[in-house]
């Protein structure tokens, strides 16, 4: 018996359910082709509309069952990313998700603009940990109506999928998460890193020259699934669960508990094969089960 | 300072001086970078200090234990026939590219001057494979009294490893050496831009891909941190 991986989520269809998270696998180009045959799809390295050096090192410490990363959106900017990597992108087996960032809803419009209708672009990941800077420098994602009003302006200007990447640093999900889908969202990812700090004992100051990093890796895990179902209760749109996944039971996690795909991410650095053992894992794990696809899998979804 | 020697034909074979592997090692969570010390067969060495469990663990393991390894990583030495003197110069730890330096300096036809300095003879390697060979120590317990830079005399080409205020030394005396800097290390494959290196012209580049080999004076020295181990130090 062959178990079917296929699924489509928030307008795309895929192959498999295990994604490349944003920031964790670059523009694709870095891990080696071999490594691809299993992946269900890849979120692009965050992009702004212009370059960013990014912030200076130390960028990432290890902490408990994990670490923490300041790497301040380093990038080439959008025009780089349309000359030199979406042609790329054009000819794989996989979409390819840009993961968008900006300082105003402007910005975040005119983002999407420059990319809609490029070949080799198959969507779009809002990320809303942002800062807004007209706004004092509030985070988008800590406040559903600036929320929602990225979304919006990102949703007006294209036909693309739209997923909208959620912060676990809010008091109530779901309300950022109803906020977002209202807004037109295809679907959700859950979690962006939490934000956390680590400190240099032998020079009594913070280890990451940034002061605070995000967490990652399987020390968010339990918190991770806990507001990826939280989120998945509060909407009727997909969610993506991601959060320290390292292993299929880790990813079968998420998935019980009502998302509809996962991203990996941290589990990448520490092994490059992480994601195809983790869809082999899964369906592995349904055929055991005697499931013949993932919409077979019980999922424990009370709605509110 | 402890080696330990792995089986990694395929690494093995195909090993530049200068270049990395990643290991996963027991009791913490990233892998951690090595330069390949010597090769020999279908094995490949590292050396270490144990600074924390994770290389404590590394060098208590015992034969035919298993370790995942990943490499080869990074860029190594860029060495071209032509030059005809090469010096090496090594601090600390840093001594673990030289082996393979030395050994693609000589095959290249030039006469190689190894230049090794510690805090004190107890901390300094016994590796010493050079046509000439100069050791330095801190205290004056072995060698020269001072450091490694000192007691180093020009080449035509220089190859530089050890702590990064080593290494701004070295970049000071011989903006054209090739230095092997330390950063914190995230993948080693060049996706998590963990391993950014600040460069002169402005902007980071990442050890782990471009690097870890650099022309000294490419280097942002006053940006690049120390390289400091998590433990608690004296």
């Amino acid at each position: 018996m062959t178990v079917d991986m296929g699924l489509a989520v928030g307008g795309l269809k895929l192959r498999g359910p295990v994604l490349a998270a944003s920031g964790t696998f670059g523009y694709g180009t870095e891990v080696p082709l071999l490594e691809r045959r299993a992946l269900g799809g890849m979120v692009s390295k965050g992009i702004l509309l212009r370059p960013r050096a990014g912030t200076p090192p130390p960028r990432i410490v290890e902490t408990p069952s994990g670490m923490l990363n300041a790497i301040g959106l380093q990038g080439p900017g959008v025009d780089a990313l349309i000359r030199d990597y979406a042609p790329l992108w054009a000819s794989w087996d996989f979409p390819v998700l840009v993961n968008i960032n900006a300082e105003s809803v402007a910005e975040y419009g005119e983002l999407t603009a420059r990319l809609d209708g490029v070949p080799g672009v198959a969507g779009f990941e809002i990320n809303i940990s942002c800062p807004n800077v007209e706004q004092g420098g509030l985070y988008f994602g800590n406040d559903p109506r600036a929320a929602a009003a990225v979304t919006e302006a990102v949703r007006k200007r294209t036909r693309l999928p739209v997923w909208v990447k959620l912060t676990p640093m809010v008091t109530e999900i779901g309300g950022i998460a109803r906020a977002v889908e209202s807004a037109g969202a295809d679907a959700l990812c859950a979690v962006n890193t939490f934000v956390g700090m680590s400190i240099d004992l032998n020079a009594n100051k913070p280890r990451l020259s940034f002061r605070t990093g995000g967490l990652s890796g399987p020390a968010i895990r339990p918190l991770a699934v806990h507001l990826a179902h939280q989120a998945a209760r509060a909407v009727r749109i997909p969610v993506i669960g991601v959060g320290g996944i390292m292993r299929a039971e880790d990813a079968l996690e998420f998935l019980v508990a009502g998302c509809t795909a996962v991203q990996v991410g941290t589990a990448t650095f520490v092994n490059p094969r992480a994601i195809a053992e983790i869809h082999d894992g899964i369906a592995a794990y349904l055929e055991l089960r005697g499931y013949s696809s993932l919409a077979d899998l019980p999922r424990y979804l009370a709605r509110d | 300072m402890g080696v330990v020697s792995m089986e990694a034909p395929e690494i093995a074979a195909t090993v530049r001086a200068g270049q990395f592997v990643n290991l996963g090692l027991a009791g913490v969570f990233l892998r951690r970078p090595f330069s390949v010390y010597r090769v020999d067969g279908d094995c490949i060495e590292v050396v270490l200090k144990a600074v924390g469990v994770g290389t404590a663990g590394l060098l208590s393991m015992l034969p035919g234990d298993l370790v995942s390894c990943l490499g080869p990583l990074g860029a190594g030495f860029d060495l071209t026939a032509g030059p005809r003197t090469a010096v090496l110069v090594s601090g600390g730890v840093g001594v673990a590219p030289m082996p393979l330096a030395a050994r693609e300096a000589r095959a290249l036809g030039m006469r190689v001057t190894w230049v090794h300095g510690a805090r004190s003879s107890e901390e300094l390697c016994s590796e010493a494979d050079g046509d000439v060979v100069i050791w330095a120590t801190d205290d004056g317990s072995r060698g020269f009294a001072g450091t490694a830079v000192d007691a180093a005399p020009d080449g035509d080409v220089v190859l530089a490893c050890g702590p990064n205020r080593m290494l701004a030394a070295a970049a000071e005396r011989w903006p054209e050496a090739q230095v092997a800097v330390e950063t914190y290390m995230g993948c080693g494959t060049g996706v998590c831009l963990g391993c950014a290196v600040p460069l002169k012209r402005g902007g980071y580049d990442r050890a782990c891909k471009e690097g870890p080999i650099y022309r000294a004076a490419d280097i942002d020295w006053v940006t690049l941190p120390a390289h400091l181990p998590y433990a608690i130090t004296a």
